[in-house]
């Protein structure tokens, strides 16, 4: 395994410059021990091909920037080990997102309007008294909004989705469980109606095929099936009530 | 030239910057955030660890008060704070964390009853306690007061803060970058930005600008800084040449930064029994430390691992020498259960299983306590209506030695304290600015990229700045790492000169046009290397050992002659920045014995 | 929200198809198993697949039941089919998507669909054929099959299992009502199952000579 010689082919197209086409274009590389794409991008970029887009912050799958589809699968670049794939490699942008250059898409945008359609924040009368001790929550109750939280923003799940991929206004597992985060938080005074508008259509969980690309595609692992199924339920529920 | 006009104006949608932007925006001010990324792709989502604030409601922290979390931050920044600001900011923690309660961070909370700590001690959590805000332990506390929640903290605080935002309507104009602050030799009135998405250059107007871009970590080759952390608000202060950047030199190294990406690999490792080996396999560390071994302070690790490896015993790699940590003998069950994290890491980022072999480790870069030069409130120095805070600011609550879990405390407690003083400063001021002004900072930036895209035709130039960049980021890990003496780190000195002359022909080997993204670089690498000669020409010229600036040649600290804060200054013909000095406030605590970081701390990190 | 959304208000209807789309899918199901079960009864001799099929037709049963499945049959149809991608483009686009993702559980929902428009029209002649040719008895049934339907209901058996079973995995993983593993795993043995029960019956179709 060591001391391959990679191929990396690459996908290539600049929105910005009209009517260029999109094309592949490879790359070789020597890769070294515990090499990521990461690591192989950025040394294409510094040595063969400056004018390479792609996105990475943190590089430790903390802030998901660098999804991408790697050999076809919704992947975080940054750890992904190019051991663990074949000699040649594919690199796609994620579709759904607005293509910014090569590899780099508008996730940020995407999410962005995603937070404002659900309403993503903690609806609260209750004003903030700096004087007096937080409310009480429970141990349990914390850890549990924190599981709904742990959501990066990768785009992977939605990337990975079908129904994403061809309904512009699917909210995806990203959005649900992030509705779900709300759901579960006792701070958050929404009445549970509020959550049936935006989620109880086929833009939301009625959308959904079960394909489960988002949970087998997620970085994080996060248990969206779960998150989603619950969603589903409560919105039934709802649905039977008002 | 397409402007915008708003109130005040952020530079960065971290931390400190949607903290200050929420703060400025409830007093009915118009707020723009600029970001070079979404917001929720910051670095401080990165902190996994805590945020110090003296609440006492979990067991090992009662009794806790600001004025014990005071006493913890001006001995561990090795009395080189400001201890107004640092009384000040203990004060307002405890409040800063029950706000965010109270924006939706699911904090870890108390669960009454007897638990038992890995050491075998135990502990007895109070009925009345239950339910409020718990906190883990950290390096050089005390008491007990990192509030966290998880292994998530920076991540849950940056997403909640960023949901207020949204909530309040703010705007954040992501993927765009600012290049120069405009300003009339008295007053800033915005920044020239460039669209990462286009290339496009925008102008900013405001009343009051705020820097919060975070630190400089990407200055060192090896950092566990995010890629984008390259102080760039630090430099476009510096280059208004009216402003000083505070105690640069003062660099904060992590021993156990993970081989080659330099992710950090926390102390628990240590902590729980693991080794350091080196090239021959050998544990050094009892050569060194008999007593502590690889339970010394991190610094003292940190310098210990530098020393043996420069005797040669370093592991040489491609990414270039390091030593291994090992935890094999800790066995599988705690490795895979109390040690999960790292091994995670290990797996994930590295392809090595700690179970059965050994992790490259080396002393990485962490973080910059100095920055952009401010007063208690924010202001910048030399100049109105620019604000800083964070990372990218010396407010000066670090002075030599950031203790675990403020650096986080820091970024929201300042942008509450910052973005109300910005939002004063900028509701009695009004907005003046002169066309012909703006338009000179818009053409300054505009002919520079033109000259760095022109350079290809002129064979004089040819300077490849990723090359540039690699030599600053090495000669700073050479000779402005750890351990430093004069005659290192006047070489350092002058090879960064060099390589600031060179970077002025730097030379594009791509067309630049668009948002090329080595474009961006060639404008950030002058800015850069300004700011590696500060932080290699503030230590040279520092003459003593204080916090995390050690000299081998001056070992001690030295207070009859240093007990003062370093400002760097950077004159625009100069290749040297001009160093003044000021005397640190000292109110309350005066100089005695640090007795910092004698305790290994499990996972002071963050 | 635009104008459009707010004065048509609360729209219950997705929440509603869905639940349509489920019921009648494990109802259909149901049937099909009944079916292959009833169906596979000539394992046992003609004479009680006659008197079974006797039995069921005395009491309005085989006309009610198959009145009713002709009904939901069509009925989910419709609620099922508006997930199928129409246009030309959204095609496309889940050709590329399936292709490279690589995803099993994307797949089996190609074949989904894919198995369901083909059974909506061998399911649709199969019901013209049964109704028009009432009562259903062995001899007619042996009949169709040795005179070339063979092939027509090896594919139709096939078919109606696996998006049967693809169906009902992915409504109970859809509602939480199940792990996923150990329930791909009961419906895989279940649809081997009620396939080689098929089989077996039409076998013995084949084989039920004399006629």
């Amino acid at each position: 395994m060591k001391n391959r010689e990679l191929t990396l082919n690459i996908f290539r197209y600049d929105p910005n410059i009209p009517g260029r086409e999109p094309y592949m274009q490879p790359y070789s590389l020597q890769e070294t021990e515990g090499m990521t794409i990461f690591i192989a991008l950025n040394q294409i970029r510094e040595n063969q091909d400056p004018s390479l887009k792609f996105d990475f912050v943190c590089r430790a799958a903390i802030c998901g920037s660098c999804g991408m589809l790697v050999n076809g699968r919704p992947r975080l670049a940054c750890k992904t080990l190019t051991r663990d794939l074949p000699e040649v490699i594919t690199l796609m942008p994620l579709p759904v997102f607005k293509l910014i250059g090569d590899l780099s898409v508008d996730t940020g945008s995407w999410f962005r309007q995603l937070s404002i359609k659900t309403g993503a924040w903690v609806h609260s009368d209750k004003s903030f008294n700096p004087n007096c001790q937080e409310e009480r929550m429970s141990n349990e109750t914390a850890l549990k909004i924190y599981e709904a939280e742990r959501c990066i923003e990768c785009g992977c799940c939605i990337a990975g989705c079908a129904t994403a991929n061809i309904r512009d206004d699917f909210l995806g597992a990203a959005g649900l469980y992030k509705i779900a985060r709300f759901m579960v938080d006792p701070r958050d005074e929404r009445p549970e109606e509020k959550y049936f508008d935006v989620v109880s259509s086929e833009e939301g969980v009625f959308g959904c095929l079960g394909l489960m690309a988002c949970e087998d595609n997620c970085p994080m692992e996060l248990p969206l099936q779960v998150q989603l199924a619950y969603v589903r339920r409560k919105m039934a529920l709802i649905g039977f009530r008002v | 030239m397409n402007t915008i006009v708003t109130d005040v104006l952020i530079i960065g949608a971290g931390l400190a910057g949607e903290r200050t932007a929420i703060e400025a925006a409830n007093q009915g001010l118009d707020v723009i955030i600029l970001s070079l990324v979404p917001p929720r792709r910051s670095h401080s989502t990165a902190a996994q660890g805590g945020m110090q604030a003296a609440l006492g409601n979990c067991a090992m922290g009662r009794g806790d008060n600001p004025s014990i979390h005071f006493e913890d931050t001006v001995k561990g920044s090795d009395w080189g704070c400001d201890q107004d600001v640092a009384r000040l900011f203990c004060e307002t923690a405890p409040t800063a964390v029950r706000q965010m309660a109270y924006w939706g961070v699911p904090w870890n909370r108390v669960a009454a009853g007897r638990k038992r700590l890995p050491g075998g001690q135990e502990i007895y959590e109070l009925k009345e306690y239950e339910g409020l805000i718990t906190a883990r332990n950290f390096g050089g506390t005390a008491k007990w007061r990192a509030c966290y929640t998880a292994d998530g903290t920076g991540h849950t605080i940056q997403y909640t803060l960023d949901s207020i935002v949204i909530k309040l309507g703010i705007k954040v104009h992501d993927r765009m970058e600012a290049l120069r602050l405009i300003h009339n030799g008295d007053k800033c009135m915005g920044v020239v930005a460039r669209c990462l998405r286009t290339g496009k250059l925008y102008t900013y107007i405001s009343k009051s600008t705020v820097l919060a871009t975070g630190g400089c970590g990407r200055l060192y080759g090896a950092s566990t800084n995010a890629v984008i952390n390259e102080g760039s608000g630090m430099f476009l202060a510096l280059e208004t040449e009216l402003v000083p950047l505070g105690n640069m030199e003062a660099i904060q190294f992590h021993p156990t930064g993970l081989v080659p990406v330099w992710i950090l690999i926390t102390e628990g490792a240590r902590g729980d029994g693991g080794y350091l080996l080196d090239k021959n396999h050998h544990r050094f560390m009892p050569d060194y430390e008999p007593k502590k071994k690889e339970l010394a302070s991190r610094d003292v690790v940190a310098r210990r691992m530098i020393m043996h490896m420069r005797k040669g015993y370093g592991v040489e790699s491609p990414y270039g020498p390091h030593l291994w940590l090992d935890i094999r003998h800790l066995g599988e069950k705690h490795i895979n259960t109390n040690l999960r994290e790292i091994a995670n890491i290990c797996r994930n980022f590295a392809g090595i299983d700690p179970v059965n072999e050994l992790i490259p480790v080396r002393p990485t870069q962490h973080y910059s306590m100095g920055g952009v030069r401010t007063n208690i409130n924010g202001a910048v120095y030399g100049i109105k209506g620019l604000f800083a805070c964070g990372e990218a600011a010396c407010w000066d609550l670090h002075g030599f030695n950031r203790l675990g879990g403020n650096s986080l405390a820091e970024t929201i407690v300042s942008g509450m304290i910052v973005g109300k003083k910005a939002a004063e400063y900028t509701l009695g001021t009004e907005l003046t600015y002169s066309y012909q002004q703006v338009n000179n900072h818009y053409n300054i930036v505009r002919q520079k990229i033109k000259n760095i895209i022109g350079g290809k035709l002129n064979k004089k130039r040819h300077e490849n700045v990723f090359e540039l960049k690699n030599i600053m980021e090495d000669v700073l890990m050479k000779h402005v790492g750890i351990f430093r003496n004069g005659k290192d780190l006047l070489k350092a000195v002058n090879a960064l000169q060099e390589l600031y002359h060179r970077s002025r022909n730097i030379s594009l080997r791509s067309s630049g046009t668009g948002a090329s993204p080595e474009l961006g670089l060639a404008l950030r690498l002058p800015g850069m290397i300004k700011l590696a000669l500060c932080v290699a020409y503030g230590a040279l010229k520092r003459t003593e050992s204080r916090g995390s600036h050690y000299r081998e040649d001056y070992p001690r600290r030295d207070d009859k002659n240093w007990l003062k804060r370093t400002l760097a200054y950077w004159p625009e013909e100069k290749d040297l920045p001009c160093l003044k000095y000021e005397p640190v406030k000292i109110t309350e605590i005066p100089p005695g014995d640090r007795g910092y970081g004698e305790s290994p701390g499990k996972g002071g990190t963050s | 929200m635009q104008f459009q959304r707010i004065v048509t208000g609360k729209i219950k209807s997705d929440l509603y198809y869905d639940l349509i789309e489920l019921f009648s899918g494990l109802f259909l199901a149901g049937f099909l198993g009944m079916h292959l079960i009833f169906e596979s009864s000539i394992i046992a001799g003609k004479k009680v697949f006659n008197n079974l099929s006797q039995t069921l037709d005395e009491n309005y049963l085989a006309l009610a039941g198959i009145s009713l499945v002709v009904v939901v049959f069509f009925i989910h149809f419709l609620t099922a089919g508006r997930r199928i991608p129409t246009r030309c483009k959204e095609q496309k686009i889940i050709w590329h998507h399936t292709g490279r993702l690589r995803h099993l559980n994307t797949w089996a929902w190609v074949l989904q669909i894919i198995t369901g428009i083909i059974i909506l029209i061998l399911g649709s002649i199969h019901m013209w054929v049964v109704v028009t040719d009432r009562p259903i008895k062995a001899e007619t049934s042996a009949l169709r099959i040795q005179s070339g339907y063979l092939w027509f209901y090896v594919i139709l058996l096939l078919l109606s299992v696996v998006h049967a079973g693809i169906g009902i995995y992915r409504q109970f993983i859809k509602w939480g009502w199940f792990p996923r593993k150990p329930l791909g795993y009961v419906i895989g043995f279940i649809s081997i199952f009620f396939i080689l029960l098929g089989f077996t019956a039409l076998f013995t179709f084949l084989r039920a000579g004399g006629l």
